[in-house]
Parts: structure tokens; C-alpha cells; sequence
């Protein structure tokens, strides 16, 4: 007999590292960043042995680090539980993204959650060689406009039998001109996978889309984070997304105490068919940087669960 | 439980030209480290590598250590190995000789 959702609940609740989250009822995953990188990997382009064949937005998206959160001036922050948080961080040349991926295959189509406590920051700028509209005010930070924007999301392809589709959702935080925006966005057109680049499409500007401006506002998905003052004070923010692969839809974001419901919002699906990717269950995070800074996003934990 | 180890690729089919630092890389929780340098073409004459490692309290100010550098002349494989380096990690890499190029593969393997 299955166990009851209460029973599971009272279980996951009595362990303080699952407590914070809000699982369904199969736990795919749970990755404690404390234990080590997990399977999160660098998502590099495809090759043929030789890696100056890599397309370009596809060739350097970085190492997963381990990180201790420590900064210049307090030192070591830690991470919600333990020391060691998942880190993203990009070079400091302007569009350059940093990516990682985790891969899996899926047992059964249905509800996937994602949840996660993430913290983003920019790295501190000791000159003035850089500029951002706002200055210094002992409240805001100029700091706060060098971070560009990070996105969540999927790589679902069924196989012979099926179709291939990625959820997106980004949250800009900055314009390219470091104008602050804070919105969540969706994407609206396919991914360019190496093989269409081979086929002739352009190589893209954006890893997500065909076009750059090929995003769409998430409904009441504008509002702020909690970037707090400077470069170098990290707060956790709680985040749930749930999506449907039967369905090839997004259900659900949850940052901290808002809700966006996605269940009407499009999600592009190739209309071609993909080799060896059967039953394909992919999980990216990217973090870009529009300015010569490093832009980084810190993980605490990640847990994923399934309704199967 | 097994000793945890980790392996990042910090240059990845670069070319350079000049001196330059691979990006910062956090190593607070292993105790002993290794960089692979591989240079896989080089172009110019007399072109040498000179790989030095540097230690940071925060990844953003660094300094040498007096570790006897990564030396390469022109292609080839080499190593470097290194204990006692707190939180961070890069390699400062000086390339020496007329009109240098170099092509190369940077890896650091972490230990617990």
C-alpha cells in the first residue's frame, strides 16, 4: 500500500533538511551541495571529438564550483545548512553565460517540481571602469544593475515516439544597458540545437531562443528579489516550479510567497525528432552577465520530485 | 565514505596570445589539487609556458605562491601539484617567445 501524503509529510518534516520543502510524493532527488556537485555539470555544445567544433554560446559554460560563499570583507557565509553551496559564475565579458545541467531519463510522464534555495550576486568592482545608471546611496548598490539575469529550465524529449520540448523561465533582472527590469520572462521560440545549426539557422545571441527578444512577461511575474544592499550579503530565496511533461506544459513558479500560474503560458516543441535522447529528463540552470563582470548563482539544495 | 574528488576543465581549446590567469576557482573543501596544462598547438618561435600558482583569501585579490612553476616548451603535457591552498585557486600563465600562440586544455583535479 502507498503510503498516505500526510504519513510522507510527517516524515519528510521531521528531517530539517527536506523540511523546507514541499515535495510531491516521489522524491527523484535530493542534492545537498554539502555532499558534493551531484551530477550538476558543465552543459557543453555537442562535438565530434574536437572541441573548436563547439558552436559558439555552447562552448564555455563553465565548471560547477563548490563554493563556501565567502567574500572579501565578512568572509565565509555558508550556505542555509552546512558550508557548501552549488556555484554558477560566468567570465566577466559581457553576454557570456554560465550553465549547468543535470541529466536523467523519466520512469512515467506527469508533474515534475523543481524546488531550490538560490542567492545571486555580482562580483565587487573596485574601479570605475564599469557603469550602471544609479550611484551609491548607503541604501542601493550600484552592484545590484551588474547582475544580468538567470534561468530555470527543462530538456524533455520522449523519443521515436514523441516530441522534444524545453520549459524556460528567466528572471531578468537587468536590460543589456544595466537598466534595472525584474521580471520573470518565457521563452517563445526553440532552442538552437547544434544539429539546426548545421542545417543552416543562424547561430543565436540568446542559448534559449532563435531571436533575442523572443521572450514573453510570466503574469505577475515583475517583482524584486532580495538582492540586500551590497556585493557581498547573500539571502536565500525559496523557489518551486512544477511542470507537466504528459502535457509538454508549465504548471507553476513559486518565489517565496508568490505563486505564477503557468498552465496557460506556450511552450515551444520542435517539430523534428531527436536521436538517442529517449525518455530525455534534463534540468538547467544559467546565469548571464550583460557587463565585464562575473555574474554568479548559488544553490543550496535542490530537491525533485515526481506524482508518480 | 569514499574521499570525494572533482574534476573542472578551466580552459577549454583557448588560444592565447599573452599572459593572462585562468578564471577563479573554489577549492575550500579539498586538500590536495592538480593542474593539467596540455598545449595542443603553438605557433611562433621559441614559445614557452610558464604556469604560476596563485592562492586568494576571496578570488578576487591574488597572490604567488612559491611553488616552481608549470614550465612548457611549445606542445606537450604537464603537471602540477599542490597542498595547503585555502578557498581558491587559479593558475597566472606567462607565454613567452616571437609572435607566441598557444592552443590549450586546463584542468585542476580536487581531492578531498
Amino acid at each position: 500500500m502507498a503510503p498516505s501524503t500526510e504519513m510522507l509529510q510527517t516524515l519528510w518534516r521531521a528531517d530539517s533538511r527536506l523540511s523546507k520543502y514541499n515535495p510531491l510524493p516521489r522524491i527523484l532527488f535530493f542534492d545537498d551541495f554539502d555532499e558534493g556537485v551531484n551530477g550538476w555539470c558543465e552543459l557543453l555544445g555537442n562535438h565530434d571529438n574536437n572541441l573548436d567544433n563547439i558552436k559558439p554560446r555552447t562552448r564555455d559554460p563553465r565548471p560547477a564550483q563548490l563554493s563556501n560563499c565567502s567574500f572579501f570583507d565578512i568572509g565565509t557565509h555558508g550556505a542555509v545548512d552546512g558550508i557548501y553551496a552549488l556555484k554558477l559564475a560566468t567570465r566577466p565579458r559581457a553576454n557570456h553565460m554560465a550553465q549547468l545541467i543535470k541529466r536523467l531519463t523519466y520512469v512515467k510522464r506527469g508533474l515534475v517540481q523543481l524546488e531550490t534555495y538560490f542567492t545571486y550576486k555580482a562580483e565587487p568592482v573596485f574601479d570605475d571602469s564599469v557603469e550602471t545608471p544609479r550611484q551609491w546611496d548607503g541604501n542601493y548598490h550600484p552592484v545590484e544593475a551588474m547582475f544580468g539575469e538567470f534561468t530555470i529550465s527543462n530538456d524533455v524529449n520522449d523519443g521515436p515516439d514523441g516530441e522534444r520540448h524545453h520549459s524556460v523561465l528567466r528572471y531578468v533582472n537587468t536590460d543589456r544597458e544595466g537598466n534595472l527590469v525584474k521580471k520573470w520572462m518565457y521563452k517563445t521560440s526553440l532552442q538552437v540545437t547544434t544539429k539546426m545549426q548545421l542545417d543552416g539557422v543562424s547561430t543565436p545571441d540568446d542559448w534559449h531562443t532563435v531571436h533575442p527578444d523572443d521572450w514573453e512577461e510570466v503574469p505577475g511575474g515583475q517583482f524584486s528579489l532580495c538582492h540586500n544592499e551590497v556585493p557581498t550579503k547573500i539571502n536565500w530565496h525559496y523557489l518551486r516550479w512544477q511542470f507537466d511533461t504528459e502535457n509538454r506544459r508549465n504548471v507553476e513558479l513559486q518565489i517565496n510567497d508568490r505563486v505564477m500560474d503557468l498552465r496557460q503560458i506556450p511552450v515551444p516543441v520542435y517539430d523534428h525528432t531527436y536521436y538517442s535522447c529517449d525518455r530525455l529528463l534534463n534540468f538547467i540552470f544559467d546565469v548571464r552577465t550583460f557587463l565585464p563582470v562575473r555574474n554568479f548563482l548559488f544553490l543550496d539544495s535542490v530537491l525533485v520530485s515526481v506524482d508518480w | 565514505m569514499l574521499r570525494r574528488s572533482h574534476t573542472a576543465v578551466l580552459e577549454k581549446n583557448e588560444i592565447h596570445a599573452s599572459d593572462f590567469a585562468t578564471e577563479p576557482y573554489e577549492t575550500g573543501w579539498a586538500s590536495e589539487a592538480i593542474w593539467f596544462v596540455r598545449v595542443t598547438e603553438a605557433s611562433g618561435d621559441d614559445v614557452k609556458l610558464r604556469a604560476h600558482l596563485q592562492i586568494s583569501p576571496d578570488g578576487i585579490f591574488w597572490t604567488d605562491r612559491d611553488d616552481q612553476p608549470l614550465e612548457l616548451d611549445g606542445c606537450g603535457q604537464a603537471c602540477l601539484s599542490v597542498r595547503d591552498f585555502g578557498s581558491w585557486l587559479r593558475l597566472r600563465v606567462e607565454i613567452e617567445g616571437e609572435n607566441p600562440s598557444v592552443k590549450l586544455m586546463v584542468y585542476l583535479a580536487l581531492k578531498e
